[in-house]
């Protein structure tokens, strides 16, 4: 099982999983759901180095995403900027952004600093809804289905898979290696009781702020590949408040705090969610959703740690003390 | 022997109400002082200002000779001021090494470092047996001795102690005096305060006591005991104290 | 000018109905310390119950309201029974996301049952506006943003003359010194939860009349509601209808004059800005955002 600091054979077996799905020939239906499942995946990871490490909840990450993805896509739709270069211009802006709602909410607590965030995602995306001129307004930007390795369109499904596998694989060592440092330390200790931190050396702001940069770059990297993948983009599937809710609850129902959380969380609910959907979506509309919901309020209520830590509970792994 | 810490003229006032009212005092290197005072006295506010967890609202604290009224509580600790919380202020989901090892963070590079310094610590303060187990199956009496192993942690020069043997049994009282008298020793400066009387009067060599936010009396214990004025705060009429 | 009176008029005439929308919220964030995030699906399943009074027993909103509040207070008894109550205690993050689940299943199950087609409930006066000076104002406003003040001064009566309005101060200031004092805090709490939810009812039926309901109606009003509770002042009626009327007028006029979405943005930014100067609000405890919720 999983443990702190360093690599147990749950992940490396994981991993090893992810591959073989990656080169064995898979229908392109599940092709899709793992693409998707990677992608959320590594942004349920970068949400949660803000909102499971520091506590810094936050209900505005469609900000960051839609970010990642409208600068890429414009950058490279419109000036022919490879997006192998414009993702990471993507993901400063989006850095910027998050370091910026992190001093403007360096005094917020609780609900009022996921209020913020979420005030601040909408800007983004009313902005994003009416600077048409920029951004295509409602109306979205496509980009052209032409495969072409530099403007990193790819004709087949298992490259997309291939290049989403070592995103969310990236995103998860950063975030086990930021677990496992002495910066994963002063997270979790700023997270636990602030006060005690500050009079242990650590200047809490430094550590929300950098929190909230590194989350935010992350997770726009993970709107540039879904741009690419997707090959359209508008406000509704890139920067709404539902997006933002999804990248909060996949590590809240995973187990927040761990980086096995945010994973174990994406990689059972995604696939599910998806599944239901083309199942009973036709028959009912909307009942995989008030499944979800339903379960959402169960877990949280009576299973607050979260898959991780219900797993850890049943004593799945030597208990080596809470992360 | 310089003065580490010099508080001059210090008042906090909450509205109406003078926590701290024109306290002035200082504080040798290598001094052990022990504060006492009845409840609401105004001693932890005390800390709270030289930690700089509150700003006063006139007055002056100069420590190693820089004038650092109003800091930032990551300043002091930086600087060598370490303070315990007299309600434990635990990371409630970390592990008791965990605790100690992020006080360590501030001198050692690494955490396995830390980690070590932190078992150090807590074997001293006697908690080697919940070494690794979760803060929140801790006692209030081990929760009071791990604020202690976390201020030590910080390899400080001023340490300031709160309430620190509250829900102690008298032989972890005994062994937890022996520690603070021996700090001095080791190179710290010691700020105590305690409502454990017997401990205090026995160990440190100067007590100064505290009553409605200002200094009533500041001297050596035996004295201290016998002052009326002392007497009088505690218990409201003739008695003795020791 | 005219045209700026008009607007700065309609303005706080909508922003009466805004507050009484969110009077619940923020009865509830104050008593409760919990951040209902299903605050807008309680608005829609209200406005959902106001066009089945109208559609299928004829009545008009105004009416419904007798039918409506009384089953909305035990609505949300119930929800806060099965809910909300487990959860009071737990770390905030809990009820952030259960109430976002709550959210959530109530959406698609009115989706389910509904449909995503809007609903709406005849206009009864006609679609008249009534003239006051050079001003012209729909019926509909008026009576909605009367309702909203009688409301708001109904609510301040009972704040503070009856045993029940101290009970919930005590409770908002300290709710351990109350529980001390005898004060039925779980009671205090059930009461004030349903209370917020019969108050979301009475804003349905002056709301019905304006606007359309679907299904994600809820998620548009709840922000809304969010940035007028923050703006007020966490569990402060009074900070809950003056927000409510700023936040109408600088979205009126700026919608007209800037552009209709973009008075959206406005107060979101208004939002933003209340957050960094004063995050406890017109009429909050100050620090009340520093220390959150817990």
């Amino acid at each position: 099982m999983p443990e702190r600091g360093s690599i147990s054979l749950f992940e490396v077996v994981l991993f090893g999983v992810c591959l073989t799905l990656v080169a064995v020939p898979v229908p392109h239906f599940y092709q899709d759901v793992m693409i998707v499942t990677f992608i959320w995946a590594g942004v349920a990871l970068a949400w949660n180095i803000a909102g499971g490490y520091v506590g810094l909840i936050s209900f505005g990450h469609a900000a960051f995403f839609a970010i990642g993805a409208y600068t890429s896509t414009i950058l490279g739709v419109r000036y022919g900027v490879t997006p192998w270069i414009g993702i990471w211009i993507g993901a400063l802006l989006a850095a910027a952004l998050g370091t910026t709602l992190a001093l403007i909410g360096a005094r917020l607590r609780g609900p009022f600093f996921i209020l913020s965030t979420l005030a601040a995602a909408e800007v983004v995306r009313i902005a994003a809804l009416n600077w048409t001129s920029l951004t295509g307004g409602a109306e979205g930007i496509w980009i052209a289905p032409v495969p072409n390795a530099v403007n990193m369109v790819f004709a087949s499904r298992t490259t997309y898979v291939a290049v989403m596998l070592g995103y969310v694989a990236a995103v998860y060592a950063i975030a086990k290696t930021l677990e496992g440092s002495r910066y994963g330390l002063r997270m979790f200790a700023v997270r636990d009781d602030e006060d005690a931190a500050s009079a242990a050396g650590v200047n809490p702001l430094l550590v929300r702020a950098g929190a909230m940069t590194i989350s935010a770059f992350l997770t726009a990297i993970g709107g540039s590949l879904f741009a690419q993948y997707f090959q359209y983009l508008d406000p509704t599937h890139v920067a709404s408040p539902e997006l933002s809710f999804q990248f909060a609850l996949l590590p809240a129902l995973g187990g927040l705090g761990t980086a096995i959380g945010p994973l174990l969380g994406s990689f059972i609910i995604m696939p599910v969610s998806e599944l239901l959907r083309s199942y009973l979506g036709a028959v009912f509309q909307g009942l995989h959703l008030a499944i979800f919901g339903g379960f959402l309020i169960v877990v949280m209520l009576y299973f607050p740690d979260g898959l991780a830590g219900a797993l850890k509970r049943l004593g799945l792994g030597r208990s080596k003390g809470p992360p | 022997m310089t003065a580490l810490l010099e508080v001059s003229n210090l008042s906090c006032a909450f509205g109406a109400l003078k926590a701290v009212d024109e306290v002035s005092f200082s504080v040798r290197e290598g001094e052990l002082l022990g504060l006492i005072g009845p409840n609401g006295a105004g001693k932890s506010t005390v800390y709270n200002l030289i930690a700089g967890a509150i700003k006063p609202t006139s007055g002056r604290i100069v420590y190693k000779g820089r004038v650092i009224t109003g800091w930032k509580p990551f300043e002091a600790a930086r600087s060598g001021v370490a303070r315990t919380f007299q309600i434990p202020k635990p990371y409630g989901l970390l592990s008791v090494i965990d605790n100690v090892a992020l006080s360590a963070l501030l001198h050692d590079v690494t955490v396995a470092a830390a980690r070590e310094t932190a078992e150090a610590v807590i074997t001293d303060v006697g908690l080697a047996d919940v070494m690794e187990a979760p803060v929140s199956i801790l006692t209030v009496g081990q929760l009071k001795r791990l604020e202690v192993a976390r201020a030590l942690a910080l390899r400080p020069n001023l340490i300031l102690f709160d309430e620190i043997m509250a829900g102690l049994t008298r032989p972890e009282v005994m062994s937890m005096t022996e520690l603070v008298a021996s700090l001095p020793s080791r190179g710290m400066t010691v700020v105590w305060v305690e409502h454990v009387l017997y401990a205090i009067m026995q160990a440190a060599p100067r007590i100064m006591v505290l009553d409605r936010g200002r200094v009533l009396a500041d001297g050596i214990p035996e004295e201290v005991a016998r002052d009326p004025a002392v007497i009088k705060a505690y218990l409201g009429e003739e008695m003795s104290l020791a | 000018m005219t045209t700026f009176g008009q607007l700065v008029l309609s303005g706080l005439l909508i922003g009466g109905i805004y507050a009484l929308m969110s009077m619940g919220l923020t009865l509830i964030f104050g008593v409760l310390r919990v951040v209902n995030f299903a605050h807008g699906e309680f608005l829609m399943v209200a406005m959902y119950g106001v066009w089945a009074m109208t559609a299928l027993l004829g009545l008009n909103p105004y009416v419904a309201i007798l039918a409506v509040v009384p089953a909305m207070f035990v609505f949300g008894a119930l929800i806060h029974r099965l809910t909300i109550a487990t959860g009071v205690d737990k770390p905030h993050l809990v009820l952030v996301f259960a109430t976002m689940g709550l959210s959530i299943l109530m959406q698609n199950v009115a989706l389910m049952l509904f449909s995503a087609d809007l609903f709406d409930v005849p206009p009864m006066f006609g679609g008249r506006s009534i003239a006051i000076g050079p001003l012209f104002f729909r019926v509909e406003l008026l009576l909605g943003f009367l309702i909203a003040v009688l409301a708001t001064l109904g609510l301040r009566w009972v704040i503070r003359s009856t045993y029940l309005g101290k009970a919930i101060r005590a409770t908002v200031q300290d709710r351990e010194a109350a529980m001390l004092m005898g004060v039925p805090v779980p009671h205090i709490f059930l009461v004030t939860f349903a209370g917020g939810s019969a108050l979301i009812g009475l804003a349905a039926c002056v709301m019905m009349p304006l606007f359309s309901v679907f299904p994600t109606v809820g998620l548009n009003f709840v922000l809304i509601a969010f940035v007028i509770v923050v703006l007020g002042g966490m569990g402060s009626i009074e900070g809950a209808l003056l927000g409510g009327i700023c936040i109408g007028i600088v979205q009126a006029v700026s919608s007209y004059y800037v552009a209709p979405a973009f008075g959206q943005m406005f107060f979101f930014i208004v939002f933003l800005l209340v957050m960094i100067f004063r995050p406890a609000g017109l009429f909050g405890r100050k620090g009340e955002a520093m220390v959150g919720i817990n």
